[in-house]
């Protein structure tokens, strides 16, 4: 009985890792990106980058506030929605936006952005329309051209898959601590195993926390029935119960003087003393139904429902307020999605976080380089390879080695497209896939290890174009960011730099094997040079 | 790895068939249907479960959803598992829908629509 309880799991874990993950090597890479996506979105916006951060932050929020609505009531004042947005540690820029037009039949009609700089107080040139890392973080579990409702559903399976194939992972794995240790460097499929075992076994909690909590945050599309269960109005119902600022009010269209921003304010500091507000938004403004939302960052507090205070817009009375005190159970759910999010971490624990991602990313790319390796070796001389096979083989190449590419592509369109493009941002997602595609194509035709030698190659080319790019059209470049201590674009070119010399390193082994004179090839790529694939 | 030559029987049952194709270890079928007995059995189960979990847990209404929810995936991830430790295909799916009609019935019971 022990003995098929183990074959079963392994038989499981196979197929449920089989079948899925070169969606999960998708949303394994853009999640580990997405972890530093105000960083991305930073470096795609070349007018933010003279900004040096501000050394009082907090305390200059309050005038940034009023100089905020002052600007928007004299700029804006028929729009349907205003936002302020607060520069954080992470977003240096202060953002005075509001809604543009609402087109016929459309519920939101777009913000129209004002950036400006905290320090000196001017207006920054109009930035570029890019998605930054917007765009990875929508990938992520939004994924792209498919409604988003379906592309949810299966990216909840794949992780699932994920789940489960994690949970045998471990079933099956009966000398979990001393392959911890193990190694066994060119040895064929054996040397793949090893390496899905490291990389699996050294961020284990990572990946089932990581597979858990994402779970999580889309959980109340995958199970509503709890709370459609206990609430008559279902999640809406619980929604309403946990969070009291979730008020609906309907829009008036009789005008009526939005209240003294000041009297707002003073609420809101005696309220939260020493609060670090990241968002003052304005709904209906100059209307009957004006409302006033304020909200506060979590810090680094392991909780992300943001503190929110609701106001009423005309007489600036406190309609809501969110609850200080969690129970424990509100506690443990939010938790969950903070740790997802990862909105807490502070720059180590980021660094932390991504490289766990990147470790997600080698796991997986290593237990599909390997299901194809195993097959190949135990097939015989003269025997032809299954459609099956080939399959996996060519998904492989152009996954691991495409999606690398594709995201080079995406900064590299970023900086060389003309800014009066019209859909700039949409421009740059079709150059990502337009390069995914191109490696998908030049898979099918074949995915010998001369192409994978060739891709290798292609993607170091790719990778230290992207700061080159960067130098050449921008003011900075990697030299000016160390010095002027602007670390987030520092890093940004640095890992494309370590990715291109990983990549090169690659392309170096594929050459040495290709040139080995004996035909039974039991190939090494090391898996280092997985580690490459992810990083990019 | 490899799916083994069948032997051809004619049948009309679809569910006999089946169940000679796992015999004969045709591949492609018995992953099929043991990923639909996991995925779709663990689906219902998971979901009337934890609906009813949400109504006996002695918490205040909203604490006693969101602690079921976030224990949904912790069940569903475990009756997946189970779902392929299990030899017959039969025994899964008789356990599933026993135990979902039980759960069913207790929240219709508590919930008065009877």
């Amino acid at each position: 009985m022990k003995e098929s309880f183990f074959r079963s799991m392994t038989w499981m874990h196979t197929w449920v890792g089989l079948l899925v993950c070169w969606l999960l090597y998708l949303i394994f890479f853009a999640g580990t990106i997405s972890f530093f996506r105000d960083e991305v979105t930073l470096w795609n916006q070349p007018a933010l980058h003279s900004i040096q951060a501000p050394q009082e932050r907090i305390a200059q929020q309050r005038e940034q506030i009023i100089a905020g609505v002052d600007y928007l009531k004299a700029t804006a004042p028929e729009s349907g929605r205003w936002g302020i947005y607060l520069p954080t540690e992470r977003e240096p820029q202060l953002n005075y936006a509001y809604e543009k037009p609402r087109p016929e039949g459309k519920r939101f009609g777009g913000w129209q952005d004002h950036y400006i700089n905290p320090t000196t107080g001017d207006s920054l040139q109009q930035p570029r329309e890019t998605k930054g890392g917007n765009f990875f973080y929508r990938l992520h579990f939004d994924l792209h051209y498919i409604d988003v409702r379906t592309a949810r559903w299966i990216v909840c399976f794949a992780s699932l898959f994920m789940l489960v194939a994690l949970i045998s992972g471990v079933v099956i794995h009966k000398r979990i601590f001393k392959d911890m240790f193990s190694f066994r460097k060119n040895k064929g499929s054996r040397s793949w195993l090893d390496g899905h075992n490291v990389s699996s076994v050294l961020a284990l909690p990572f990946h089932i926390m990581i597979t858990y909590t994402g779970l999580i945050t889309l959980i109340f599309m995958l199970f509503p029935y709890p709370a459609m269960t206990a609430y008559d109005d279902g999640v809406r119902g619980l929604f309403n119960d946990v969070t009291p600022t979730n008020v609906r009010t309907k829009s008036s269209d009789v005008a009526a003087p939005l209240t003294p921003i000041d009297s707002v304010l003073d609420q809101i500091y005696t309220n939260w003393p020493n609060a670090d507000l990241t968002r003052f938004s304005i709904k209906d403004p100059n209307k009957t139904s004006a409302t006033i939302t304020v909200r506060a960052s979590t810090g680094t507090l392991v909780r992300d429902q943001t503190p929110t205070m609701l106001f009423n817009g005309v007489d600036g009375s406190l309609i809501a307020k969110s609850v200080d005190e969690y129970s424990s159970t509100e506690v443990f759910y939010d938790s969950l999605t903070a740790l997802h999010t990862g909105r807490l971490a502070n720059p180590l624990l980021r660094w932390l976080y991504f490289l766990c991602g990147i470790a997600g990313c080698i796991m997986i790319a290593t237990g599909c380089i390997m299901w194809a390796k195993r097959i190949r070796e135990r097939m015989k001389k003269d025997q032809k390879a299954s459609f099956g096979l080939k399959l996996v083989e060519g998904l492989n190449l152009a996954t691991l080695m495409g999606l690398p590419l594709a995201t080079c592509a995406f900064f590299i369109a970023n900086r060389l497209l003309p800014l009066s493009l019209t859909q700039r941002a949409d421009k740059e997602i079709l150059a990502f896939f337009i390069a995914w595609l191109a490696v998908a194509l030049f898979s099918l035709f074949k995915r010998a290890k001369m192409q994978w030698y060739l891709l290798a190659w292609v993607n170091a080319v790719a990778c230290i174009s992207v700061p080159l790019i960067n130098a050449l059209t921008t003011k900075g470049n990697i030299v000016s960011y160390l010095l002027n201590s602007q670390w987030a674009l520092f890093s940004f070119d640095l890992v494309c730099l370590v990715c291109a010399l990983l990549f090169a390193l690659q392309a170096k082994k594929l050459r040495t094997q290709l040139h080995t004179p004996t035909p039974t090839t039991r190939s090494n790529h090391v898996t280092k040079n997985s580690l490459v694939e992810q990083k990019a | 790895m490899y799916a083994q030559p069948v032997n051809k029987v004619p049948t009309r049952n679809p569910l006999l068939k089946l169940k000679m194709a796992c015999k004969a270890n045709v591949y492609a079928l018995c992953v099929v249907a043991r990923f639909s007995a996991a995925i779709v059995g663990g689906y219902i189960f998971t979901a009337v479960f934890t609906s009813l979990l949400s109504l006996i847990l002695p918490l205040k209404k909203s604490d006693a959803v969101l602690l079921s929810i976030s224990l949904t995936i912790l069940v569903y991830s475990c009756v997946f598992i189970w779902a392929f430790a299990v030899k017959s295909l039969k025994t899964i799916w008789i356990t599933i829908l026993l135990t979902s009609s039980a759960c069913g019935l207790s929240i219709a019971l508590l919930k008065g629509w009877l």
